[in-house]
């Protein structure tokens, strides 16, 4: 299969999946209930910097199936491949957003789901004062945990805000990695579609700092690339559906760094198998350089570490 | 003229010139061409022969009644392939002759410092002498490079074994060539032997026939081309990439306007150094100008572009009207595609038309002989009487204020160069085209085409290079291209960054990430040797033939027969090759079901004729696609 039928595959998982979710929440719910996410202004993010639309009920949502859609055009050229790819993560939020009808928390310690407007404003500053130099994305499931926590601590050590989605959250856990948004690691859920959350902090940060009009699809997509300095790690086995949403974040203008045997992209796609260099390539890759000064201390020392509380049995 | 210059050529600097030439009762190639019509049918089908003096003979194929045999007793099939044959011999020894006198160049180079070349390029000459095996370890500089030329000049007429650039051809395409017995051997030698075996009473079947015009065709691209283009880099430095200025707007009025017109560097390089001297610079001031300012053309004009930012006046077309405008001081021409016309065209301004070669001499003009041994005092000399002819401008003159800007020297090693900034150092190799190879098969381009050769008043001028140009970058195919096509592409901008926004998205990444244009101009049509290098290591990376790769040539106003040679040793390289001209061989039905059919199962390349360019892009693309669907990518 080429690597664009591979996207189109895995979109069209993602559309699946998403019209049985919203067809089973409008069976529950009925076609009136109200769709949001909690303390956000700017409704389903990804489809209002898309579309410009605010999506308020259940009906609304289904009409965000044809905007999934028209995104998958399965022609064999770059441009279709991308639209498909963000067409998944549509498919996604409108999955995501699901979870949350009827006032809900779906999610639960140590996973945050949706981030709030008032978290992305506050990590607005040391973004661009590159005090954050970057967003790393890591999603999947390392091949041990050692790996895991240190690819997660030496982001960590470099002030980048690091971002978890699948197995890989378990994986900090019995590594004992330190979460939370004070230690800049943020797992947000275990299901592939939660990586939404962090897809909409980004498109959040355009409609906030960039000033971009919601439905400017281009200039959104230009300012994510030329300003929000993430990075997609996929670890582990890559299904069609995982691809698909990488093609999104390559949309958005994020590189992809994974340890599986695919097509590479140049600049784009990219594979490192070997974990001592992960790091380092996915920071070229996003063109992110580190200036630091290491003080040779013992202990991990850097920003990230600022917010830390040392309990008593510490 | 029965119509309007809009139907004659697609650049609107002509239209000013050719309305000049009408008023100044100039002819020029389209009113010949006009002259000539209707042509002769039994010419443009291949079936007259002249090669005894029995004939002329023709074959008719319009009536029942006329003859279908030669006297000696030819057949169509045997007198098309005899002379399409002798075309491409004719087209492969312009090319390798060329190659000889850079070979040549490079040995008084290394031999002869009264010359003024010097070898620029040492690390390409070390790594050409290593690959011969030519002993480098504790060798001066200059043996290496008399070496290396001498070598070069054996490849000519070795009485034994075959050509060494033929190694670097991948392993299933030399097993394809030693098993049709084409292998080149000794380029001279497979020329001659189309020259014979095309003589009366010889060769007459015509699969055998072109079985040798396909050997000398290779000797062409895998041989004479290579040469004349790796020594070249060697002699005069490996093509960078920089932003040039194009077309007849880049002549000057206040300027000693010399034109170099020709093809090889050997001569173009000399008369670089020579308007840099400081005395004739000096002298033009004294004459009343503010300085000399050479322009190129055709592929001379490539060649000094590539490497020194020359700008490029104008393409083969364009001859003419460069002297029309009545500033242009000196024509300096050496060898191929100067058209004879040049002379009487000049007679009507001031312009002096120089020839320099003893190969190519034309009545009427001035002959100032140059001579390799002695270059940049020849070179000095023919300067001096450009810059000695401004004083004797007069009346009407006319510069045409288009030109467009555009990048241009994409040596092989200047696309890798360009595409090692696209790997990521920790986790790529360096050095490779595995940029490439990746843009490829994931589907972010779908291919890659050159557009090569001519200009052909067959096919409006410019029209066939560059509406085939934009409709490939359209649908995320690159494009490269030489000769004649590159002055064309650059002309219409498709060599400058804001092309662009005509490309699919795929190709525009790719544009912005290697910071390349599209369309990347890949030097004169000896240059073509570089297109086939890029094609074996992309297919060595890949790990399959040249035929594999999901690729294409294209000539769409083609015209010489060293188009010819290039389109047949394209084909037998494995590469599907458009054609926007029959060529003149449609009289024999076996003939051109051979090119156009049976060589595909032989080589993997074949020849398709469409002279629309959209619909050669329809073609191509498809090919190309269809080459995708084998490869699974």
């Amino acid at each position: 299969m080429t690597l664009f039928d591979i996207i189109f595959t895995g979109s069209e998982q993602a559309l699946e999946a998403c019209k049985s979710v919203l067809e089973q929440t409008i069976k529950e719910y009925g076609e009136n209930e109200k769709v949001s996410f909690p303390n956000t202004a700017y409704s389903l993010p990804t489809i209002y910097a898309a579309t410009g639309q605010k999506i308020n009920t259940l009906a609304d949502l289904k009409g965000a199936i044809g905007v999934i859609e028209s995104l998958i055009v399965k022609e064999q050229n770059l441009e279709k491949a991308l639209n498909a790819g963000l067409a998944t993560a549509v498919a996604a939020e409108v999955i995501e957003a699901c979870k949350y009808v009827g006032g809900k928390n779906p999610y639960e310690e140590p996973c945050v789901g949706f981030i709030p407007d008032t978290v992305i404003r506050s990590l607005g500053v040391p973004l661009v004062t590159g005090d954050i130099p970057g967003v790393a994305v890591v999603i999947g499931e390392a091949p041990t945990a050692e790996d895991a926590a240190k690819v997660i601590k030496d982001y960590q050590s470099k002030g980048i805000l690091v971002t978890l989605v699948g197995k890989i959250i378990d994986q900090a856990i019995e590594s004992k990695v330190k979460m939370g948004l004070e230690f800049r690691v943020v797992p947000l859920g275990y299901d592939v579609t939660s990586v939404t959350h962090i897809v909409s902090f980004a498109i959040r940060a355009a409609l906030i700092f960039g000033n971009i009009k919601p439905g400017d699809l281009p200039e959104l997509l230009k300012y994510t690339k030329e300003r929000v300095p993430a990075f997609v790690n996929a670890l582990g086995p890559l299904s069609e559906l995982v691809v698909s949403a990488g093609a999104g974040a390559i949309a958005l203008g994020f590189p992809v760094i994974t340890d599986q045997d695919v097509q590479e992209v140049p600049m784009n796609l990219i594979v490192q198998k070997d974990y001592d260099k992960l790091v380092q390539t996915s920071l070229e890759a996003r063109g992110i350089k580190i200036k630091i000064t290491e003080i040779p201390i013992p202990v991990g020392f850097a920003p990230a570490f600022e917010g830390e509380r040392v309990r008593k049995d510490e | 003229m029965s119509c309007d210059f809009e139907c004659l050529s697609c650049d609107a600097a002509n239209y000013k010139l050719m309305e000049k030439a009408r008023n100044e009762k100039i002819e020029t190639v389209w009113d010949r061409a006009e002259a000539m019509q209707p042509q002769c049918g039994f010419g443009e089908m291949g079936l007259c022969c002249t090669n005894c003096a029995m004939g002329p003979c023709r074959i008719v194929k319009v009536s029942e009644d006329g003859p279908k045999k030669g006297i000696c007793g030819a057949d169509e099939d045997t007198i098309a392939s005899r002379n399409l044959a002798r075309s491409i011999a004719a087209g492969s020894s312009a090319h390798s002759d060329h190659g000889r006198d850079i070979a040549h160049a490079l040995y008084h180079a290394a031999k002869n410092p009264e010359s003024g070349y010097k070898v620029k390029n040492h690390k390409k000459l070390i790594s050409l002498a290593k690959e011969w095996g030519i002993d480098t370890e504790n060798q001066d500089i200059k043996d290496i490079a008399a070496n290396v030329a001498k070598t070069a000049l054996e490849e000519f007429g070795k009485p034994f074994g075959n050509l060494r650039f033929i190694q670097r051809a991948p392993e299933d395409r030399k097993k394809i060539w030693n098993k049709m017995n084409v292998t080149p051997r000794a380029i001279d030698r497979d020329i001659v032997e189309v020259l014979h075996s095309t003589h009366i009473g010889c060769d007459a079947d015509y699969r055998n026939i072109m079985t040798t015009a396909i050997r000398a065709a290779l000797s062409d691209g895998w041989g004479g081309s290579m040469i004349g283009t790796e020594l070249s880099d060697i002699l005069f430095g490996v093509p960078e990439p920089h932003e040039i200025e194009a077309n007849l707007g880049v002549l000057k009025e206040d300027e000693v306007n010399l034109v170099i017109h020709g093809h090889e560097p050997t001569l173009s390089e000399a008369i670089l150094i020579a308007v840099n001297d400081p005395e004739l610079i000096e002298l033009a001031k004294k004459q009343g100008a503010e300085g000399i300012n050479l322009v190129g053309m055709c592929c001379t004009g490539n060649e000094i572009a590539m490497r020194h930012g020359i700008p490029m006046a104008g393409n083969f077309f364009q001859q003419e009207l460069a002297i029309v405008t009545g500033a242009v001081d000196a024509m300096v021409v050496d060898v191929q595609c100067i058209m004879p016309a040049l002379s009487q065209v000049a007679k009507c301004y001031h312009t002096k038309l120089i020839t320099t070669s003893p190969k190519a001499k034309i009545p009427g003009a001035i002959h100032m002989q140059f001579n390799e041994e002695e270059a940049i005092e020849s070179a000095k000399r023919i300067v001096k009487e450009a810059v000695m002819n401004f004083k004797n401008r007069q009346g009407n003159i006319f510069i045409p204020q288009e030109k467009s800007k555009g990048f241009v020297g994409y040596s092989n090693e200047a696309i890798i160069n360009a595409l090692d900034k696209v790997t990521n150092s920790t986790a790529h190799p360096s050095g490779t085209v595995k940029p490439l190879a990746d843009a490829i098969k994931s589907g972010v381009l779908r291919g890659a085409v050159a557009i090569v050769g001519c200009n052909n008043h067959k096919v409006l001028h410019d029209k066939g290079h560059v509406e085939l140009a934009k409709e490939l970058i359209k649908n995320d195919v690159l494009v490269v291209t030489t000769g004649c096509g590159a002055y064309a592409c650059i002309k219409a901008g498709l060599m400058s960054k804001e092309a662009r926004g005509l490309c699919g998205k795929g190709l525009a990444t790719v544009c912005e990430l290697v910071n390349i244009p599209p369309v990347l101009h890949m030097g004169s049509c000896v240059d073509i040797s570089r297109i086939l290098l890029l094609l074996s290591e992309l297919a060595k990376f890949m790990n399959v033939d040249i035929k594999d790769l999901p690729v294409a040539g294209a000539a769409p106003e083609w015209m010489s027969e060293k188009a010819l040679s290039i389109g047949t040793y394209v084909v037998a390289s494995g590469v599907y090759t458009m054609l926007g001209v029959a060529p003149q061989v449609t009289g024999s039905d076996n003939l051109t079901r051979f090119l156009t059919n049976d060589v595909k199962d032989i080589y993997g390349g074949y020849f398709d004729i469409e002279s629309d360019p959209k619909e050669a892009a329809k073609k191509i693309i498809s090919c190309i696609e269809e080459k995708r669907k084998i490869l699974s990518i």
